[in-house]
């Protein structure tokens, strides 16, 4: 072993000299040249990565756990048949077509899409994949609404207020999945109902300005009753249902931020 | 019978189960498991229970963690099913060689499902067979704590020594040096799980216990089996010499006597209350009232890159005495090539320096073990990607692991609750409890300082008719912060002056009641009886566990203890435990910050508020990010 490092040294010590020889050949003109080709390119290719990171194509599914997230994924991506999911313990990632357009003709840009679990110790994982996101897709369980609408309102604001969401005014879709129920709320009352509660969260939370998930920025305006509208990102609503694959609005929103 | 089996990712997708044994489960196991077992690093236990109406079902389970698969078992748990683990592994193993992540349907598996089953079955029946006779001398300590807390006893007793077991297997040589270790780590974590779930109905068991109380998994048995049936029985042989390729070699059962936890000195503490508070009170007076902390954001130092690195390396140089002899050059290779997969014995080094500098910041010796454990769980057979070393993965799996247990479960916004009581118009009522001399007052005077600061209506209940003093104590503060006290001296029974208090709130309009109940140790059966009796009785919209930043292995005796006793004592069904948690003493522990985490382990429920100082206005939230950081340093 030692012996065949000395050996390597040796050889490396000799082919370091050759090639220094070899530069001193070289008039220095040339040497200019190269070098500046060599930082151009760098330059460049360092631009393109830039370029293509400012456009973003990742969507971020959130939402608490069991509003029907998983099931969306995989709707998105296969159109799928499967048997059912568990309570999700790590992010599903995958960046596709779209599987609504694989009948589209055509280059389709393919989509980076993130369903992040929805269980509170596994939040901090959100901020991982925020500051990438082209959109943002906030399932709610519009079956089993009123029970959760408390915690969706916590969730969702935190969500409203992460620096990185309104800096970057990323789009936010509140998404009413399980509409396949004729039990399930309407997006209308969802809305309302999240407004509402948001409304008193605000009188809350910007007392508690905790050191931990600090909520930099705070929601709406002074005095009014809060509305989505007031928030600097746009704020939409739709009805999907993950189960039988009525996703078309999704990938409408998906495609209107994420241009194919 | 096996109830079901079934095969997902971690993701949440469920590629596979099992159509043949098709029984519709009970309730929703399967969740249940992930989030009150799997989600709260409690995934290096062996079995986890489940009861729902009208089943009891154990889970047992195995990770891929390179593909990031989870395959999961359910029976009854009366059926002491034997070829569980053995079927786990097998299907593991099987399903391993077909998985593609892009599938999602595997309907072929059936067969090879159905196939590995019967073979496991008749390993297990040519066990039984073969060995009839159970060996009394192996079992284990049983931890076994219902979630529930009704009947969590421990069960199981003293070790035996596993003299018996060792002849039967007839090879004792093999193996006895290298499993040593694992052995020991083994025997510490069964002996020290009394650990609460916090999860609904459920109990985690220590590794083995219902199955080596017959043998059946006894790899002595298999070893034996195997020559047996490498003599006589054809059928039999290739299964069970491609099942146990590794558990062949025999383990080591040598069990230390359990030294005996000592949890004895918390003696002292009475008087040293009496003292401090005069000191504190002092010190109220004297300082300007400001703004509590809980409102003022922390900044946080962002140094911690290049500081990171160098711990690194010292964890480097102290868990891996073995890694320097074998060369830089090796090593080197080895981080650049990319190890094939992890194995335990790759990570223990890691985990154990882990474990000791969790310890040297006081965390309890046992959470350290079970963090180590899940930690080593999630690892194992996990390719180690290019250019990182066994410790830095450990590291950043054990970060990632505390993050997720100090994230509060359930949201820790006590003002919101207040004005969703108010809406009701009932007054929010908050409990505080502990242990003698930890800050009980004081801090329920900070914490009503911070709600006025918020206009909230606070009334202060004196319910602490114990410990003389501690009404005039209270009475002192509520002068000084000019909110209303309610007392009613030293003879009632806490539990009426609570509800007494608590009608008079209603009455007069105030949004909040701070109730000051007595110090009491957690073994003083009388007093916590007293304690769940009032809690009982009024039913408090927050039960706040008041602790010492300052304990270390006490933490978890205190905590559990308290959640038992107010759920063994409870004369409710369903007993009220503890909701959060108030560090006191924050400002005098350097970073020996372990208190919180094992707190938080051990209960479930999120520090809501850190007591750092002597003036009102030092009450904090606690900062989980600096928190892991600190722990790791
Ligand atoms: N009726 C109906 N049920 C649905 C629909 N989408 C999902 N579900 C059910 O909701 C449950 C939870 O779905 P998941 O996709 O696993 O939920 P999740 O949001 O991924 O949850 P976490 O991974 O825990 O965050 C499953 O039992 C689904 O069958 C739907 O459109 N309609
Ligand atoms: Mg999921």
């Amino acid at each position: 072993m030692q012996q065949e490092l000395e050996q390597w040294k040796e050889q490396i010590s000799h082919l370091l000299n050759v090639a220094n020889d070899y530069l001193r050949e070289v008039p220095p003109n040339q040497l200019y040249a190269a070098a500046a080709i060599v930082v151009f390119t760098t330059l460049l290719l360092l631009s393109l990565r830039f370029l293509k990171r400012t456009k973003s194509n990742t969507i971020v599914l959130t939402g608490l756990s069991g509003s029907g997230k998983t099931v969306i994924f995989y709707q998105l991506r296969d159109g799928s048949t499967h048997q059912g999911t568990v309570t999700s313990m790590e992010p599903n990632e995958d960046t596709f077509i779209l599987h609504g357009e694989t009948t589209k003709k055509g280059k389709i840009k393919p989509v980076h899409i993130v369903d992040v679990p929805g269980h509170s110790r596994l939040r901090p994982k959100l901020d991982e994949y925020l500051p990438q996101a082209a959109g943002i897709v906030f399932v709610v369980d519009a079956l089993d609404f009123l029970p959760n609408c408390r915690a969706a309102s916590e969730y969702l604001y935190d969500l409203l207020t992460k620096g990185s969401v309104v800096r970057k005014k990323i789009p936010l879709l509140i998404l009413c999945n399980k509409t396949d129920k004729v039990t399930a709320h309407t997006k209308e009352f969802i809305r309302r109902q999240l407004e509402k509660e948001i409304d008193k969260l605000r009188a809350s939370r910007s007392a508690v300005s905790d050191a931990d998930v600090t909520n930099e920025f705070t929601l709406g305006e002074p005095g009014e009753p809060f509305s989505f509208t007031q928030c600097s990102n746009t704020v939409t609503t739709a009805d999907a249902s993950g189960l039988t694959g009525e996703i078309s609005q999704l990938e409408e929103f998906i495609r209107e931020h994420v241009k194919p | 019978m096996l109830e079901q089996l079934l095969i997902f990712t971690r993701g949440g997708l469920i590629l596979w189960s099992c159509k043949e044994l098709g029984n519709a489960l009970k309730g929703s196991p399967i969740d249940t498991l992930i989030r009150s077992c799997l989600l709260e690093e409690r995934s290096g236990a062996a079995s986890y229970n489940y009861d729902a109406p009208g089943a009891s079902y154990s889970l047992k389970w195995t990770f891929h963690n390179d593909l990031g698969l989870v395959f999961v078992a359910v029976y009854q748990r009366i059926l002491h099913l034997l070829y569980v683990d053995d079927l786990l592994a097998a299907v593991k193993r099987e399903f391993s060689q077909v998985y593609d992540p892009t599938r999602t349907v595997y309907r072929d598996f059936d067969e090879i499902f159905k196939q590995l089953k019967i073979e496991a079955e008749a390993r297990a029946e040519d066990l039984k067979k073969s060995n009839p006779v159970v060996v009394g001398g192996n079992r284990k300590q049983q931890a076994t704590w219902q979630g529930d807390g009704s009947e969590g006893k421990k069960n199981g007793g003293g070790l035996k020594g596993e003299g018996g077991l060792k002849n039967d297997g007839g090879d004792g040589k093999k193996g006895n040096n290298n499993n040593n270790n694992n052995n020991k780590l083994e025997n510490g974590r069964v002996n020290g799980s009394n650990l609460k779930s916090n999860g609904g109905n459920v109990s985690v068991n220590g590794k083995e216990n219902d199955s080596s109380n017959n043998g059946a998994f006894d790899v002595n048995r298999l070893q034996k089996l195997r020559t047996k049936s490498a003599n006589g029985k054809k059928a039999t042989d290739n299964v069970v010499s491609k099942a146990e390729p590794k558990k062949a070699v025999k383990k080591n059962r040598v069990w230390d006597e359990k030294p005996p936890e000592t949890k004895l000195d918390f003696t002292d503490h009475v008087d040293v209350d009496g003292g401090e508070d005069k000191d504190r009170k002092v010190d109220f007076l004297a300082k300007e009232q400001g703004e509590s902390m809980m409102d003022k954001d922390e900044i946080l130092s962002s140094d911690s890159e290049d500081e990171e690195d160098e711990d690194d390396d010292d964890a480097e140089k102290n868990s891996k005495p073995d890694a320097k002899k074998k060369g830089w050059f090796s090593s080197m290779f080895q981080s650049i090539a990319g190890k094939a997969n992890l194995e335990k014995s790759d990570l223990e080094p890691a985990l154990k320096a882990l474990k000791d500098r969790l310890m040297t910041k006081n965390v309890a010796e046992e959470i350290a073990e079970k963090l180590c454990e899940s930690v080593a769980a999630s690892l194992e057979g996990k390719k180690l990607a290019s250019f990182t070393r066994i410790s830095s993965t450990v590291q950043a799996a054990m970060e990632e692991a505390l993050v997720r247990i100090l994230t509060p479960r359930r949201s820790i916004d006590i003002l919101r609750d207040v004005h969703a009581a108010k809406e009701q118009r009932k007054p929010y009522v908050v409990v505080f409890v502990g242990v003698n001399g930890v800050g009980k007052s004081t801090n329920l005077a900070k914490v009503a300082y911070w709600l006025l600061q918020h206009n909230v209506k606070v009334m202060m209940a004196a319910c602490d008719t114990f410990r003389s003093g501690a009404v005039e104590q209270l009475r002192t503060h509520a002068r000084r912060l000019q909110i209303p006290i309610f007392e009613k001296g030293y003879e009632k029974d806490p539990a009426v002056v609570a509800k007494e208090a608590i009608q008079e709130a209603s009455r007069n309009g105030s949004d909040v009641v701070l109730v000051d109940t007595a110090g009491r140790m957690q073994d003083n059966e009388p007093l916590m009886r007293a304690l769940s009796k009032l809690i009982y009785l009024n039913n408090p919209d927050l039960v706040l566990f008041v602790g010492e930043a300052l304990v270390g292995n006490d933490a978890v005796d205190q905590l559990s203890k308290f959640n038992q006793k107010l759920a063994d004592l409870s004369t409710s069904p369903t007993p009220r435990l503890i909701d959060g948690i108030l560090l006191t003493k924050f400002d005098t522990i350097d970073d020996k910050v372990g208190a919180a985490l094992s707190m938080v382990y051990i209960s479930g429920a999120p520090v809501m508020f850190v007591g750092c100082g002597q003036s009102y206005t030092d009450l904090k939230k606690l900062n989980v990010k600096s928190i892991v950081k600190t722990l790791l340093k």
